[in-house]
């Protein structure tokens, strides 16, 4: 007990030391180098163990971890009916908001939901919540090098670009391969209309241009059936969404996915919840910036300007993911002190956005004897974007509001198709029972017996 | 679509059964007899394509029918509903084919005795309409067997194969498809199936006549045992009657291959478990008149060397039964899994390890059931196959824990370098407290016991270790947490 009781002490003091950087209750706002975020992270994991899990999913060119903290109810596995969700930050190393965000997100979340907080106690519960706090670990360590150099000269940093890129000097978002010239191909010619990297383990191994933190993700992407994302960044202050990369391949053009009905309702429930990025009379971050195709705090990816190779278009075209990409700061690297200021910015809307998850249709699809029917395909009449169903058999659809005819099909089965009236939230329930061909055959055979014994006895040959 | 036409066969049974009641089903309630007629015209419009397109060639309808199955069922075009109710009409032919068989041996023998066990059945009433049809044999135009059950496409081509034989008149064909097209039954590409599919029938009646002098008559027999094996998987059996047909009958229009007829009429007779075929079989094999077999049967079976060593054990004349038998089934059991494979139901790797399976469970089986002892070496490179398995995976497992402590080594080089030791156990320290008083208080709300410090610090142990492992926390690190954990 007396041991308790000074460890108790020690934790105050510890407590209280930390008050000496900007707190949120229990958060400290500072940056946090590699091994910071490290230990931040495991930090959360000791106080929430029960909810939380750390994994990586891979290095960095320069052997660090790419770690990733898992918050759900019970992580470590994918439960059935459960949306996966995703918060990648930093993918640009010089970009430091996001990172720092996503670390005191976590840490708020485990605050939260020890203390009772119902609203994320049940987001807990009902999703799985994976944030990556930094997919670009090298190049923030280049980028902090540079920033804490500075401290005797307050100004700006002196190149915008250092950081920016991995290790390698490849700019991971422009590195992932890119489906979007694929997908206009295919509105023209016909062709599939998601999951386009066919092969996909084997092509990614086998591609040498890919750099080992692009790989790591597309590896996570295809092994979790992620259902919505976002994409952390800095430079500007705009939730950004689908396409990046303009069809005619001019600089900038309206390019509208499938789902930009769906994606303008996902930006704008992030966007609406930050005061500087709702607010329409925001002076641009610099004065020859060109925010004309801002709009309530929300763009198209091409209407801004076109980005070919992006991670954004990739998780909408080659799995059942959409993400979109938020700029959160004029400031690429701010100072320390204005952390706090960001965290308030974005608190709201960094919880917002994952409760998104939970909207449109969801349900499994399964034969009739109850057995689930995994990679079945999930089309939804008038948006030219299937989805297919992960290994339960289990499916989200994120749709706006309206009605719908949802179809689920599969190889060897009959096509269900059911209308659905979808609200804005929650998720409607829609099971999908398919029956197989076989058993459709039978049902034939039964009655086509039955017809030749009535054809014989009538006509009478 | 499929669902239309059976919707519109039902209205059709039950107009013909009820020709007077109104079924409210109708789109319009117009006189009954009016609707018949026109319910009529709509369901043989469709219905006989899908009864003649049975007829076509089965290997052709297998691989239709795998086709036309892929999900673009938005396109439901006839012929994929026709290949579907193709292999449901072939599968119900061979189930029928055994009274089929039956058939054929009585109208041999111009014979037509009533089955009166069936008096029961309401068949009665369309025999007695037709008074030409007593005491004569096989009426080529009446469609009806024996006994009163239905008749399936496919017996329609027997009876015309067998008409055509005894009068040997190919007119009895032509008068048959004209009538049928007269009726508008069938199309005129109807009829050229109808007629490929008659001219097999007819070779296959040829060569079986020449083999029945041979072959003791014990179909009867196996007509039971092969109706018991088509319960159980009418598929599995179309299927494997397929392959065989396919493997052996590349060329079926030659009638001049009678090494190829007998191969097939052998291996219809294998499907029947039949002992005597087997031996007219061997002894077909022993006269040199059929290479094929042994080499392309067992090609499939090279990948399952316990099955072949089995094989070979049993090639004793006495034995030579239970070969075929073996090998039938296994060829069932591959060409099923093929099956499921092709339309999805398994994935390939599913498909694979199943049949390695298998093969492992023959080897074990064998030696425990037979009671036979497989030859010496069978052991020998039974157990070392199986030793070098484990040893291969010792090694792999040797080799990954190696590598994982290089790991280890390095990733421990990198935190001893920074000097946030103190920090850290601080930091570690208060995110522990905080959940163990996050535990207590919980529990407490729950109304559980007193949380379970052990569990929880066995749980923690194990994560920590996993994390070292994995290299998202340090050993030292790990270490601390697990002092303070200790500690509690």
């Amino acid at each position: 007990m007396k041991l308790f009781l000074s460890m108790v002490f020690l934790g105050v003091a510890a407590v209280s030391l930390a008050h000496a950087a900007g707190t949120d209750g229990e958060i400290s706002f500072e940056y946090h180098r590699y091994e910071e975020l490290r230990k931040a992270l495991v930090s959360v994991w000791l106080q929430c163990p029960t909810i939380t899990r750390i994994y990586t999913i891979g290095e960095s060119f320069e052997g660090r971890e790419m770690l990733v903290l898992e918050m759900t109810d019970n992580p470590g596995t994918h439960e059935p009916g459960e949306p996966e969700f995703k918060y990648i930050a930093n993918m640009h190393g010089n970009e430091a908001v996001g990172r720092e965000l996503l670390i005191y997100l976590a840490q708020y979340l485990c605050n939260q939901y020890q203390q009772g907080n119902e609203t994320i106690i049940d987001l807990v519960h009902n999703t799985r919540i994976h944030l990556m706090p930094s997919m670009n670990p090298d190049g923030f360590e280049k980028a902090a090098s540079q920033v804490m150099s500075q401290h005797d000269t307050p100004g700006e940093i002196k190149d915008w670009f250092v950081g920016r890129s991995n290790a390698q000097g490849v700019d991971l978002n422009r590195n992932f391969p890119d489906l979007d010239r694929i997908i206009y191909v295919n509105e023209r010619e016909g062709g599939a209309n998601n999951h386009l990297l066919q092969n996909m383990k084997k092509a990614v191994d086998e591609n040498t241009k890919l750099a080992p933190e692009s790989k790591a993700v597309i590896h996570w992407i295809m092994d979790i059936p992620f259902v919505l994302s976002a994409n952390l960044h800095g430079g500007d202050v705009v939730a950004n969404y689908p396409y990046d990369e303009t069809r005619t391949g001019s600089t900038h053009e309206y390019s509208a996915s499938p789902d930009d009905v769906m994606f303008k309702s996902l930006a704008r429930a992030y966007s609406i919840y930050n005061p500087v990025m709702s607010d329409q009379h925001r002076a641009p971050c610099r004065k020859t910036d060109d925010d004309t195709s801002f709009k309530e705090g929300i763009t198209n990816g091409g209407a801004w300007y076109s980005v070919p190779g992006g991670m954004q278009d990739f998780n909408y075209l080659s799995s059942n993911c959409f993400e979109i990409t938020l700029e959160l700061s004029c400031d690429k690297f701010p100072s320390e002190d204005s952390l706090k200021l960001y965290w308030e910015q974005n608190r709201n809307s960094l919880v917002n956005y994952i409760e998104q998850v939970h909207r449109g249709v969801k349900g499994f699809v399964r034969d009739h004897q109850g057995n689930p029917i995994s990679n079945a395909t999930i089309s939804v009449e008038g948006i030219d974007h299937d989805l297919t169903t992960a290994k339960d058999g289990d499916y989200w659809r994120l749709l706006a509001p309206g009605n719908f005819k949802v179809a689920a099909s599969a190889p060897g089965y009959l096509t269900v198709i059911k209308k659905v009236a979808v609200a804005y939230s929650p998720a409607t329930r829609v099971d999908f029972e398919l029956e197989s061909l076989m058993e459709r055959k039978e049902e034939e055979r039964e009655e086509l017996m039955d017809w030749w014994k009535m054809m014989s006895e009538t006509l009478n040959f | 679509m499929a669902s239309r036409c059976v919707g519109l066969l039902l209205l059709f049974q039950l107009l013909a059964l009820n020709a007077v009641s109104h079924i409210s089903a109708f789109p319009t309630p117009t006189a009954p007899s009016d609707d018949k007629t026109l319910y009529n015209r709509q369901l043989t419009e469709e219905k006989p394509l899908q009864e003649q397109m049975v007829e076509a060639d089965s290997v052709k309808a297998a691989v239709q029918s795998a086709e036309s199955r892929r999900p673009t069922a938005a396109k439901d075009t006839e012929s994929q509903q026709d290949s579907d109710d193709l292999t449901v009409l072939k599968s119900l032919a061979d189930s029928q084919k055994s009274q089929d068989s039956a058939m054929a041996p009585v109208k041999k023998d111009d014979q037509y005795i009533p089955d009166e066990s069936d008096s029961t059945k309401s068949r009665r009433l369309a025999e007695d309409y037709d008074s030409t049809k007593t005491g004569m044999d096989d009426d080529p135009e009446s469609f009806r067997q024996v006994d009163g059950t239905m008749l399936t496409a496919e017996d329609i081509v027997q009876k015309i194969a067998n008409k055509i034989y005894e009068e040997d008149d190919r007119g009895v064909f032509d008068r048959i498809v004209s009538k049928l097209l007269k009726l508008g039954l069938i199309t005129d590409g109807q009829a050229d199936t109808l007629e490929y599919q008659v001219a097999e029938a007819l070779q296959d009646l040829i060569t079986k006549n020449a083999k029945k002098n041979e072959i003791d008559d014990v179909e009867s027999n196996d007509q039971e045992i092969r109706g018991e094996q088509d319960d159980q998987g009418s598929d599995v059996n179309l299927d494997t009657w397929e392959p065989p047909r396919r493997r052996y009958n590349d060329d079926e229009e030659d009638e001049a291959e009678d090494e190829d007829e007998i191969e097939d009429e052998v291996d219809r007779d294998v499907e029947e478990d039949g002992a005597d075929a087997a031996d007219g079989a061997l002894d077909k094999d022993a006269a040199g008149g059929n290479e094929v077999s042994p080499e392309d049967g067992l090609q499939d079976l090279q990948y399952f060397p316990n099955f072949y060593r089995l094989l070979r054990s049993l090639n004793s004349e006495k034995d030579s039964q239970e070969r075929e038998t073996l090998i039938t089934i296994m060829k069932t059991l591959i060409d099923f899994v093929k099956m499921m494979v092709k339309y999805g139901t398994i994935t390939p790797e599913e498909g694979v390890s199943y049949l390695e399976n298998l093969d492992a469970m023959i080897a074990m089986q064998t030696k425990n059931k037979l009671g036979k002892s497989l030859l010496p070496d069978f052991i020998g490179p039974n157990g070392k196959l199986l030793d070098e398995d484990d040893n291969t995976k010792a090694e792999a497992a040797k080799m990954q824990k190696e590598y994982e402590n290089l790991k280890d080594s390095t990733k421990e080089e990198q935190p001893s370098s920074e000097t946030n030791t103190p920090g850290k156990s601080e930091a570690y320290l208060e995110a522990i407290r905080k959940n163990i008083e996050w535990l207590k208080k919980h529990n407490k709300e729950e109304g559980k016991d007193d949380y379970d410090l052990s569990k929880l610090k066995d749980f923690m142990d194990q994560q920590v270790d996993s994390y070292i492992d994995k290299g998202i926390i340090a050993r030292d690190e790990g270490d601390t947490i697990k002092r303070i954990y200790g500690s509690l």
